[in-house]
């Protein structure tokens, strides 16, 4: 009896020595960084509220402060290139990534980003979406995005059905069908263009039928045989732009009206479509407790029948001039936790699903999101929306949505338009150096 | 050595280093980066002299920086003028006898300590077309058909930024007014008012004519103020609706933003030299009014 007492007594405090030193273990982790802050800069939109919670738990287990630097869209470029290049960014910031994104907007990655080549977090990443990571076969960045479809058409499927309306394939007949809802005295397509980012993708997630119209394209802009300028299909759609904008099909204001209000107008039913991501539909119902079904479908401009395939997202780099290197890692560590992933997904009324490599975290997928998926063959799925499939192309996309407006508002053709984008994207590649162009 | 001098002439230097190290030599080196092709690449390409490259490209791209010049110009002429002339005005006003006039006074003050970016902000959203204060205000007060689209109309834009940019402006010109208008001695009034003259006639030949060290002041603080805009445009309209309202100072930020730091500085020099130029006449003139009073 005393050697069975014995026993579990010695069992008992060796269980509780190793609690003990477990305790002291990581108590001397987050003690090593106690008092520091943590500085992010990020555009609106790409963290919302979402990380909330996650910075919150971050903020408790390490005892730091997380500075959230949440900068307006239409100036958050600007304002990054700006930190970057006066050495004054914060400990974290996050561009918009796509395979070219990495090299061209954040320019020299090794001076301005930590290297997190081998980092345990890396293998959370699917393949499709590390060459958006990673420069040089170095991995910098950590993009956790969702895999739904991204600026679809999304329409009230309800409003459809009680006033006999049908899903538009073609431009023709989504032009009669915003003749018809304008008539029925509702917005037929919100287009926010006070945001500054958004009215471009109207002309952009329809990269693949441009690559259809002249096959090859996307190569060619490349490797610089082929321009914007002239391109037929590309003025059709912009001049298709221009005919809506003027048929008032956008909104009585839309180069003045910004997003913020979407939800709400499709909720009260002012509007019947916008270009938005699947998940927004959750975001509509939450918003506004509506009852209303929703759907998706292809944008039809320039009779795009394709799928806006994109393997690019919003992606967090770790700024190499940081104070807090090591803090800075133990964020990257910490946000690619099961637990982190399913509460950044969980608290996102945006997104239905987050792309990782963990089995573990459960996806909320939408029926309306498979049923769509499901109807696209797989051949419409393949081509890259234009601004991640062709160089340099994302980075002026503030000044491409500017130049749209003023061809909207009769100070530029559309030519024109596109004329800049050549001019731009060449700038880029020389300051780049880019063999093709010299 | 003058022994009448207050001070030793080795009390310049300290500030005269200060001024050449941090402003001069900085304006200088700029010069000098305009005729490269300094950009964000240059950390490992290396800087190289392009001549007047940068300036050819001023002016004779499509990117149409002269209109942002003119731009500039324009917005320096007109919000002096719808500045200085209600800011004189009022401080007329507000120094007769009206009662309260402090109060009015501390009002009129007020919005020119706001940031502009706060000013910014509120104003995009009393502006907004479909919910903002303004429209909707109008709408209840039935006067629907004055509703604009006061930040996207193209002929409506440019008014707006002007009323913003006089209501935060107005009562800081207009403190300087009344600090002139205390200095001009009542017994001047009094016999201009014996003489017969009116309002009118005290404004033009008794007000005005005291005035003009305070004008002039306003005048240099309003056109170096006009010429270097930036703020209220790039939170009002960052330069939109499309290129609408861009200036010199937005094409340099987003030049510079963009990583061409060369391009970005020779528009920086061109303002310079067009302030330079400005600079000078008004200092020429001003020179002039002092020795004919």
């Amino acid at each position: 009896m005393k050697k069975r007492f014995l026993a579990v007594a010695c069992s008992a405090a060796m269980v509780a020595s190793m609690t003990a030193g477990l305790a002291t273990n990581v108590s001397a982790a987050t003690d090593e960084f106690a008092g520091e802050e943590l500085s992010i800069l990020v555009s609106a939109g790409w963290m919302d509220n979402r990380y909330d919670e996650t910075i919150e738990r971050f903020e408790d287990t390490y005892d730091v402060t997380v500075d959230l630097q949440t900068i307006p869209a239409d100036q958050y470029m600007d304002l990054l290139q700006s930190k970057l290049s006066t050495d004054s960014c914060a400990d974290i910031f996050w561009i918009q990534s796509n395979p070219f994104a990495i090299e061209s907007v954040i320019v020299d990655p090794e001076k301005y980003c930590i290297d997190f080549t081998g980092a345990e977090w890396e293998e959370k990443i699917p393949e499709a979406r590390r060459d958006a990571c990673k420069y040089n076969d170095k991995l910098y960045g950590l993009q956790l995005w969702h895999n739904s479809p991204e600026y679809v058409m999304l329409y009230n499927k309800t409003l459809f059905e009680e006033n006999g309306w049908e899903v538009p394939a073609n431009y023709e007949e989504l032009k009669a069908l915003c003749a018809e809802i304008l008539e029925a005295g509702i917005t037929p397509w919100f287009l926010p263009g006070a945001d500054g980012w958004q009215h471009q993708l109207a002309f952009f997630q329809i990269g693949g039928c441009y690559e259809e119209a002249q096959p090859g394209l996307y190569e060619a802009l490349n490797n610089n045989t082929a321009t914007f300028a002239d391109n037929e299909k590309m003025i059709e759609v912009l001049d298709q732009f221009k005919e809506f904008s003027d048929a008032g099909y956008f909104g009585e204001d839309w180069i003045g009206t910004d997003s913020t209000n979407m939800s709400n107008e499709f909720g009260d039913r002012n509007c019947a479509m916008a270009l938005a991501n699947s998940s927004f539909i959750k975001q509509i119902q939450e918003d506004t407790g509506t009852e209303d079904e929703f759907g998706l479908f292809l944008e039809p401009l320039g009779d795009n029948t394709y799928f806006p395939a994109s393997p690019a997202g919003s992606t967090m780099f770790g700024y190499n001039g940081t104070e807090h290197p090591e803090l800075v890692k133990e964020f990257f560590n910490f946000v690619t936790t099961t637990e982190s992933l399913q509460e950044i997904l969980d608290n996102s009324p945006a997104y239905t699903n987050i792309h990782v490599n963990d089995d573990a975290v459960e996806q909320h997928w939408l029926p309306e999101e498979e049923e769509f998926m499901n109807s696209i063959p797989e051949e419409k799925m393949s081509i890259s929306v234009l601004q991640n499939g062709t160089k340099y192309t994302n980075d002026y996309w503030n000044n491409f949505g500017q130049d749209m407006v003023a061809f909207c508002q009769g100070e530029m053709e559309a030519n024109d338009v596109l004329k800049n984008m050549d001019t731009n994207r060449a700038e880029a590649a020389k300051t780049t150096g880019d063999e093709a162009w010299k | 050595m003058n022994k009448k001098k207050i001070y030793p002439q080795w009390f310049l230097i300290v500030p005269l280093v200060l001024y050449i190290v941090f402003f001069l030599l900085p304006s200088i080196m700029g010069v000098g980066y305009s005729f490269t092709d300094w950009n964000s690449r240059s950390v490992l390409n290396g800087t190289h002299f392009v001549g007047l490259q940068n300036y050819i490209e001023i002016f004779t791209s499509d990117k149409d920086y002269l209109s942002g010049i003119g731009h500039t110009l324009m917005f320096t002429v007109v919000s002096n003028i719808v500045k200085l002339i209600p800011a004189l005005l009022i401080a007329i006003m507000l120094q007769e006898g009206l009662r309260g006039k402090g109060f009015y006074r501390t009002m009129l003050y007020l919005p020119s300590i706001l940031p502009f970016v706060i000013i910014g902000l509120i104003f995009k959203s009393i502006l907004n077309y479909n919910n903002g204060l303004l429209n909707v205000l109008l709408e209840a007060f039935h006067l629907g058909f004055l509703k604009q689209k006061w930040l996207s109309d193209l002929g409506m834009v440019w008014k707006s930024i002007f009323g913003v940019d006089a209501w935060r402006g107005i009562g800081y010109v207009m403190t300087i007014f009344l600090a002139g208008l205390n200095t001009i001695p009542k017994s001047y009034y009094e016999a201009a008012q014996i003489d017969g003259a009116n309002f009118w006639h005290r404004l033009r030949y008794v007000t005005l004519p005291m005035m003009t060290g305070s004008i002039m002041i306003n005048l240099v603080f309003g056109i170096t103020y006009g010429l270097k805009v930036f703020d209220i445009i790039y939170v009002l309209t960052n330069g939109g609706p499309g290129h609408a309202t861009e200036v010199l100072t937005t094409y340099a930020f987003q030049l510079y933003s963009r990583g061409q730091y060369g391009m970005s500085t020779a528009l920086n020099t061109v303002l310079l030299i067009i302030t330079a130029f400005v600079g000078v006449f008004i200092v020429r003139t001003l020179g002039k009014q002092e020795v004919q009073q």
